[in-house]
């Protein structure tokens, strides 16, 4: 059982303060469509993606972090200029990255289990 | 390392997919017994990925060692191989960088009120190629996995040709043989140059193969002090003539060459410079200069040695240490194969490697036949001038079919883009050598020039088509392009007429 923090942030203001918040540390990023009130997202991709995700979530390195983020709404995302997009360089949602490497997961590639495992336990 | 022994009866106990004596078998220290495959392939490379990619979706159970062992400097990378991490990729990347150096002079005569001089920094090219490198690694790592292809970070050597050992680091140490007292200490290799965080500053370049002169090309281009000691000729193996031009071109761009020079031995100063000495084979005497970087760019040679080859019979070149193979890549001990860099004889590219390996993949699942066909490879060496060419040079068509059994066309030409720019275009050259007479087929196509590579890929289609002389002259021309100057080619060598053709 590895011992991760995990923190939720909407936005890319509370994203950025969320990581610069942890300076050196192993951060693990997921991004999302926001959730309605009902807890659904309005991406149907990382409805589907984020149960593959947390599923794996006992893989993550020792003291390392998750960051939860709800990006916005669609027509925010849709804009292809969105902070996200622009400074991130995200291209979809939903996105599972490793902060300041190159590794990272998209839209379909967060449903495979392997995967996500693979980006959770190794270098 | 310590290994394993194996259980007969384990092994006997397999798959049927295939012949029982194919099975191969993995075991490492860390993984719990053996593991049991189809197809093990030693290299994550060009060729190694390509083929055990290929074989997975071919259904067979594949996996894939790959093992960086540390330079002499301690440059260490990740999966790819020598393409995508000390190769083909930084290389092209550092060439762009260079070029568009040269581009920047150029803007000012085009109308760019560009002020001041401007300057390269070399950590923020170097942040940008390594990490673009870093993001081909986790693509092919996400491939392999994707592909269900095993892969293990673990150094391969062979037990039998049906065991694979896999270290998790090197078994023993690998010296380099400095022949130059202070070349392993104080000397960077191309393994190293793609990696460094800091400028190398002012740089020796040792060599002339395209390695050398690519490397000593984007180091001038980005304004460095860029020197090529070269021992006797350039660019050995290709056309000579055009290896000629490449240099001339290196040479008024600003590298410095010294010709017919031999390194004597490396010393460091106080200052922490390195000084060089060297013997000057036309004058006869021994010079020296100061450098901040020495690159040693003398020829890359495989790590036969630590993969157990000679405990099993399988033959190689004793000069080169490469693997002797066949056409269908196999090696003198049935169930092993062999292809890329590591193949006697073959082209180091990446191209021919993956190619090669798609097609033993093939010819392994039970697919297909088919041969690998390394006849007309064409290829371009990435030179501030650069230089693109398919077939056969001119001095192996005269060797082949005689002098008067070949036509020469060639031309000189000047790219538009170099008129305003008031660029030197001297070197700017193209030659088709065909067969004479009958369908004049195309022995040879070699082009010096703006995005070579670009232009050469073209025809090389055709020329794989068996294109002729006469196809050529058929072929209407793009313009204004450099590349239409081969369709309209037509002056032979043997006329002795000038050869320097103009625009419109």
């Amino acid at each position: 059982m590895s011992l991760y923090e995990e923190v939720s942030v909407r936005g890319y203001e509370e994203f950025c303060q969320a990581v610069s918040d942890r300076k050196g540390k192993d951060i693990f990023a997921y991004f999302s469509g926001d959730k309605d009130a009902q807890g659904k997202s309005w991406c149907p991709d990382c409805v589907k993606a984020e149960p593959v995700v947390r599923g794996e979530m006992k893989h993550l390195p020792e003291d390392s972090v998750f960051i939860y983020c709800q990006v916005g709404e669609r027509t925010y995302w849709k804009d292809p200029n969105n902070e996200f997009k622009k400074n991130l360089k995200l291209s979809g949602v939903p996105t599972l990255l490793r902060y300041g490497t190159p590794q990272k997961l998209v839209e379909d590639e967060c449903l495979k289990s392997y995967l996500v495992k693979m980006m959770f336990t190794e270098e | 390392g310590s290994f394993y022994s194996y259980n007969m009866a384990a092994f006997c106990k397999g798959k049927h997919r295939w012949k029982i004596n194919n099975l191969l078998r993995v075991f490492t220290r860390n993984l719990t017994g053996k593991c049991e495959y189809d197809l093990v392939v030693i290299g994550g490379g060009s060729g190694g990925l390509a083929c055990s990619k290929e074989a997975a979706q071919l259904g067979l159970k594949v996996a894939v060692l790959d093992y960086v062992e540390p330079s002499a400097q301690g440059t260490k990378w990740g999966l790819g191989g020598t393409c995508v991490n000390v190769g083909c990729i930084p290389k092209k990347l550092m060439h762009q960088a260079a070029l568009l150096g040269t581009a920047l002079k150029d803007a000012k005569k085009f109308g760019w009120q560009i002020p001041g001089s401007v300057c390269h920094d070399w950590a923020t090219m170097a942040d940008a190629v390594q990490n673009h490198v870093r993001s081909l690694n986790w693509g092919h790592r996400v491939q392999l996995q994707d592909k269900k292809v095993k892969y293990l970070n673990l150094r391969g050597s062979l037990v039998n040709e049906h065991t694979v050992k896999g270290l998790n680091k090197a078994g023993k140490e690998v010296r380099l043989h400095a022949f130059v007292p202070g070349a392993a200490e104080y000397g960077i290799t191309s393994d190293d140059i793609f990696w460094l965080r800091k400028s190398p500053g002012k740089t020796l370049v040792v060599g002339a193969s395209y390695v050398s002169l690519e490397c000593a090309g984007f180091l001038t281009g980005i304004s460095l002090d860029a020197t090529v000691m070269v021992r006797s000729i350039a660019l050995r193996g290709f056309d000579q003539q055009i290896a000629g031009l490449v240099t001339d071109y290196m040479e008024a761009y600003g590298t410095r060459f010294l010709w017919k020079c031999v390194p004597k031995r490396v010393e460091r100063l106080a200052s922490g410079a390195l000084q060089v000495t060297w013997a000057n084979a036309s004058t006869g005497s021994e010079e020296k200069d100061t450098f901040d970087s020495v690159l040693w760019a003398v020829g890359r040679a495989p790590e036969t040695k630590i993969l157990g080859l000679d405990k099993l019979g399988v033959k190689l070149n004793s000069e080169t240490g490469k693997i002797i193979v066949a056409a269908d890549e196999s090696t003198s001990v049935p169930n092993i194969y062999a292809f890329g860099d590591i193949g006697e004889g073959r082209p180091e590219l990446t191209p021919t490697a993956v190619k090669a390996g798609k097609l033993l993949a093939r010819r392994l699942a039970g697919h297909s036949t088919e041969l690998m066909n390394y006849d007309n490879v064409p290829t371009t060496v990435f030179t501030p001038l650069e230089y693109g060419c398919m077939g056969l040079s001119e001095e192996e068509a005269e060797r082949r079919h005689g002098k008067d059994g070949i036509e020469v066309y060639h031309a000189f030409y000047k790219p538009l883009e170099f008129t305003v720019a008031d660029r030197d275009a001297s070197q700017c050259y193209l030659k088709v050598i065909c067969e004479r007479g009958g369908h004049q087929t195309i022995l040879g196509l070699h082009f010096t020039g703006p995005n070579a590579g670009e232009v050469t890929q073209g025809f090389a289609l055709g020329i794989q088509c068996g294109a002729t002389y006469s196809h050529l002259l058929q072929t209407v021309g793009i313009h204004p392009t450099c590349a239409e100057e081969v369709v309209k080619v037509s002056i032979t060598k043997r006329s002795g007429l000038d050869a320097t053709v103009t625009g419109c």
